[in-house]
């Protein structure tokens, strides 16, 4: 079954990255869209209606710390699920996103499986 | 397979980008070499190599990947000041940049790095490293794979089976180095000639071995053979040289990864507890502190003997004394451990909580495909609501992620204890009785089907947590009670339920109740038909008059009805308006200019599918107003203006709409600048333009491809214009106006009506048959003397006040033959006069009818391609009425 079209957006400055999020996800049934900086990524989320956010920690300009706290704090994006995504495996790391707003810390490459199927959970998409 | 990367697109997105942050990373580094304090520079080849690091791990590029993180790690102590960049230093990792640009030709030619690329990338990769680790203790630079940073541990790690993990933990704990490998094979491999199964058998000392499908294999039908669609996960201890020898063909296709000790862990069970657990715990950790590990194990061997095997803190217990018996034991670990048996909860930060993972255990609510995933999800949300107790913001995005959870797992029978518990978690102000569900969740307790007797199971795993008799009674006991109208359950516990304040109905519920009284308002409109009939045809009036009576009693219940349920799904623009003062500030900061928001009539209250449509026409009005109408502070105070400028969000209530304006005091629009952009555009011609009023021209600005803004800023421009506003306001069956003085200031002002489910309507008749018109489309009605009409060519006009009117004959537009008029007939044109994107139209019918409330249907099925109507409504005596849709048509 389809994931009946939840939308996802991507925050992430690699383009191979983000293609790859892109293939993975759209493949299984959600609508993607992609920002390549904390800028825009705030933008879009403002300005979008998504299910879940995909934020990359090591960003240029606005980081992907700084990025979750200032979406968490906005009022309409109170409660919309966020996972923070990065190369670095620390518990600090990990820590440090969960007190910034993220609701999952994942750790770059993300296996493409596991990655459809958190993205299936954190939206609430039947599998 | 000539050009392997030409069928893998995104290693062909790969490539550009990695040669772009190559050049960027060498172009930095030279920079940093002439001044080394150069921070921005720093920063830029970091940023380059960080992400060429995160890139290049989606490809089997191995070696690659492990250069870069090399030189990121270096570059890192640089950026931290740790070492000194220096001539050699810049030499070494442009090298290192140089041998990753050759293998990205590589890559792009074979889809693959050289055989030596492995050998080649260790030993640059060790020197990178001895400049890092020469900073740092000596010991770390001895030895020179240990040094490398921890990765996390492949997530299907845990999809082996446990007793495998087990083995694997036991030879950990005694010092070896435990791999995880992951071999998949390329998809085509059969045709050359390997056989991935013998070769995934050639790794020795394999503890685990496990294959699974890359892709879901689908029908059988379309099944390729010749397709390799596998994967292999294999767990062994063998060093690492040999296995690389064992499977030097395939090594391209192999990713290693490093697993520690605690990596392994995987503990299943029943949750339990009793105050054994608690001397445990005590006993414990005093023999921790005092470094007895002896003792521990004497202390686990025991309590293990006492408990229960199934019992999830019994397994833990296992674990802990593997960990104490160790012969290099891990300290942290046996921490964690005596930590899990005592607690009942396996935890650390990040990724590690994904080991604690139950698969073992059969009850479980969290077993299937996706469990090991649920729980480090679950587990993230412990971490998502934070330390300091109850947060509202937190909480928010927490219960929505652990709902959808539930959805998707298909848990529906835990949702209305996860309901409870949410309600609870807000009415205690604590976030215990949701971390109670999570507890209750994760142990795979469910806790609507637990027997009444059983003490409180969903307590027990939480003695971490603030005592319970120290909170409101409400919340103390959890899960909440059962699913549905469970009478029994609710009377045994009559004080657990919160009162409510408010009622969470799904949308559709509403939805349905608003087209049911839709259906209901229209539907009594048939009754004055009734009483015209009783009078008419039966000659009664006294029937008629009753009919009437009982009509008004109706009509009057039913309109307050409908105001009730609009009432329902009413919400106030702060939904809206909440979140442009963060934006405003953030965009004025960027464009460097001054701006005091204020805020107007945040309760003023419309439907929920208008507030919601609203949000982004709004923003870009305000952004346009920011980009285009606001002066830099600067040029404010040559105009005479204060340097802040003002921009005024208002909303009210006006009969039966709600009006929205937003106001600034920048340089307004100047309509002469507007019919120039709109000239060279080819927006309009320069006739067109010379006839145009000042509010005309100034009404361009909603056209769709207009834009005057001179250069194409960062905000605005980015090809999404005021036409988008337009659009979206029509739709909601909304106005916009704008009124502007050059200098002054800019007002955009959008009506909308208050709720969308009631559509006015005029009746008209044309080409024998009625349709429905828009009621805010219509400018007014007129009859028109046919000797007024003027024919230019084959078009037709009239002049009404001053101003020429185009008319158009809606047979025409409708494509259907007009009605022929008898020759007595007074020569007199019924004319609508519309408005359509702000121009006049006049359309020629043959007469008009009563205006009416309508609900209007989308046309369905055969009928849903048709062009011109925007839907259908039923009329009080039954038939169909066709809405046109004018612009459509014209």
């Amino acid at each position: 079954m389809s994931a009946e079209q939840k939308q996802i957006l991507v925050v992430e400055d690699g383009a191979t990255m983000r293609m790859f999020y892109r293939d993975v996800l759209s493949r299984a049934g959600f609508v993607v869209e992609e920002a390549a900086n904390g800028f825009e990524g705030l933008e879009r989320a403002l300005l979008g209606r998504f299910d879940m956010l995909i934020v990359d920690i090591n960003m240029p300009k606005m980081d992907g710390y700084e990025l979750l706290s200032r979406l968490r704090n906005e009022p309409a994006l109170r409660a919309i699920p966020m996972v923070a995504i990065s190369t670095e495996a620390g518990d600090q790391d990990a820590a440090r996103a969960y007190d910034a707003g993220a609701n999952l810390y994942l750790v770059k490459p993300a296996d493409p499986v596991a990655l459809v199927q958190t993205a299936r959970l954190l939206t609430g998409a039947a599998a | 397979m000539s050009n392997p990367s030409r069928n893998n697109p995104l290693l062909q997105r790969f490539i550009p980008e990695a040669r772009e942050l190559l050049q960027a990373s060498a172009g930095g580094l030279l920079r940093l070499e002439k001044n080394p304090q150069d921070g921005p520079a720093i920063n830029e080849v970091f940023r380059a190599v960080h992400t060429l690091k995160g890139s290049s791990g989606l490809f089997d590029a191995t070696a690659l990947t492990r250069l870069v993180h090399a030189a990121e790690d270096l570059l890192g102590a640089v950026r931290a000041q740790e070492i000194v960049l220096d001539s050699s230093l810049v030499d070494m990792l442009l090298d290192s940049l140089d041998q990753v640009s050759l293998w990205v030709d590589r890559l792009e030619g074979d889809a693959e790095l050289p055989a030596d690329a492995d050998g080649v990338a260790s030993r640059m990769a060790s020197g990178l490293r001895a400049r890092v680790a020469s900073k740092d203790s000596p010991e770390t630079a001895t030895t020179a794979d240990a040094t490398l940073p921890a990765e996390a541990p492949p997530i299907w790690l845990h999809r082996l089976p446990v007793e495998s993990l087990r083995v694997g933990f036991r030879r950990a704990c005694r010092g070896a180095t435990v791999l995880a490998l992951c071999y998949e094979p390329d998809p085509g491999c059969f045709y050359a000639g390997t056989d991935p199964l013998q070769a995934a058998l050639q790794v020795p000392e394999a503890m685990a071995f496990t294959i699974e499908a890359v892709a879901p294999w689908g029908p059988v039908a379309d099944l390729d053979p010749y397709h390799c669609n596998l994967r292999f996960h294999i767990l062994t201890d063998a060093p690492r040289t040999e296995v690389e020898q064992a499977i030097r063909y395939e090594l391209d296709q192999v990713s290693f990864s490093p697993v520690s000790a605690r990596d392994l862990v995987q503990i299943a069970g029943e949750p339990s507890d009793g105050p054994v657990w608690d001397d445990f715990y005590e006993a414990a950790s005093a023999q921790y502190a005092a470094g007895d590990l002896a003792a521990i194990r004497a202390s686990a061997a025991t309590l293990r003997s006492f408990t229960g095997p199934g019992l999830w803190r019994n397994d833990a217990l296992s674990w802990l004394e593997d960990a104490a018996s160790a012969t290099a034991p891990d300290h942290d670990l046996v921490r964690a451990l005596i930590d899990a048996a005592g607690t009942g909860r396996f935890g650390g930060a990040g990724n590690s909580t994904v080991s604690a993972t139950a698969s073992g255990a059969p009850t479980t609510l969290l077993d299937g495909p996706n469990g090991a995933v649920a729980r480090s999800i679950l587990a993230g949300q412990r971490q998502a609501l934070g330390k300091d107790g109850y947060d509202e913001i937190r909480l928010a995005s927490v219960a929505a992620v652990v709902g959808n959870l539930l959805v998707g797992l298909g848990l529906d029978a835990q949702r209305h204890a996860f309901q409870q518990a949410i309600v609870d978690t807000h009415e205690s102000r604590s976030t215990l009785p949701l971390l109670i569900f999570l507890d209750v969740l994760e142990s795979g307790g469910t806790p609507d089907t637990l027997p009444p007797s059983d003490p409180l199971p969903s307590i027990t795993s939480a003695t971490d947590l603030p005592k319970a008799a120290d909170l409101p009674k409400s919340t103390a006991p959890g899960p909440g009670p059962g699913p549905g109208p469970d009478g029994a359950a609710r009377n045994a516990a009559p004080e657990v339920r919160a009162p409510q304040k408010t009622l969470k109905v799904e949308q559709a519920k509403v939805d349905l109740l608003m087209n049911l009284i839709g259906e209901l308002v229209v539907s009594k409109n048939s009754l004055p038909f009734l009483a015209k009939r009783a009078e008419e045809t039966y000659g009664s009036r006294d029937m008629s008059r009753e009919i009437k009576e009982q009509y008004a009693v109706i009509d009057r219940l039913a309109q307050e009805m409908q105001g009730a349920i609009m009432q329902v799904q009413m919400l106030p623009v702060s939904d809206i308006f909440d979140r442009f003062p963060r934006l405003v500030r953030d965009l004025a900061r960027k464009l460097g200019k001054q701006i005091d928001l204020s805020v107007e009539g945040e309760d003023t209250a419309a439907d929920k599918t208008i507030i919601e449509a609203l949000g982004d026409p709004l923003l870009h009005i305000v952004r346009n107003s920011l980009d285009h109408g606001i002066e830099q502070p600067e040029i404010r105070e040559a105009a005479g203006k204060a340097r802040t400028a003002s921009l005024r969000l208002r909303a009210r209530q006006e009969a039966d709409g709600v009006v929205i304006e937003v106001q600034d005091d920048g340089r307004g629009i100047d309509p002469a600048r507007i019919r120039a952009a709109a000239i060279e555009k080819g927006v309009i011609d320069a006739d067109e333009a010379g006839r145009l009023s000042d509010q005309e021209a100034i009404n361009l600005i909603y056209r769709p491809g207009f834009s005057t803004a001179h250069e194409i800023s960062d905000l605005s421009g980015r090809g999404v214009g005021m036409d988008v506003v337009l659009t979206t306001v029509e739709k909601l069956g909304g106005r916009v106006s704008v009124t502007s003085r050059l200098g002054e200031g800019t007002t955009t002002r959008l009506t909308l009506p208050l709720s969308m489910a009631v559509t006015r309507v005029m009746v008209v008749e044309a080409a024998d048959g009625v349709y429905g018109v828009p009621m805010d489309m219509i400018a007014e009605t007129v009859r028109v003397p046919e000797s007024r009409i003027q024919r230019i060519k084959r078009a037709e006009a009239f002049v009404l006040r001053d101003i020429v009117i185009p008319l158009m004959r809606m047979s025409t537009l409708l494509g259907v033959p007009a009605r022929q008029r008898n020759s007595d007939e007074e020569a007199e044109e019924a004319v609508l006069v519309c408005q359509i994107d702000g121009r006049h139209v006049g359309l020629v019918i043959d007469d008009f009818r009563e205006g009416m409330d309508v609900i209007l249907k989308p046309l369905q099925g055969a009928l849903a391609g048709m062009r011109g109507y925007s839907g259908t409504a039923l009329l009080g005596d039954g038939r169909v009425l066709l809405i046109l849709d004018l612009k459509e048509l014209i």
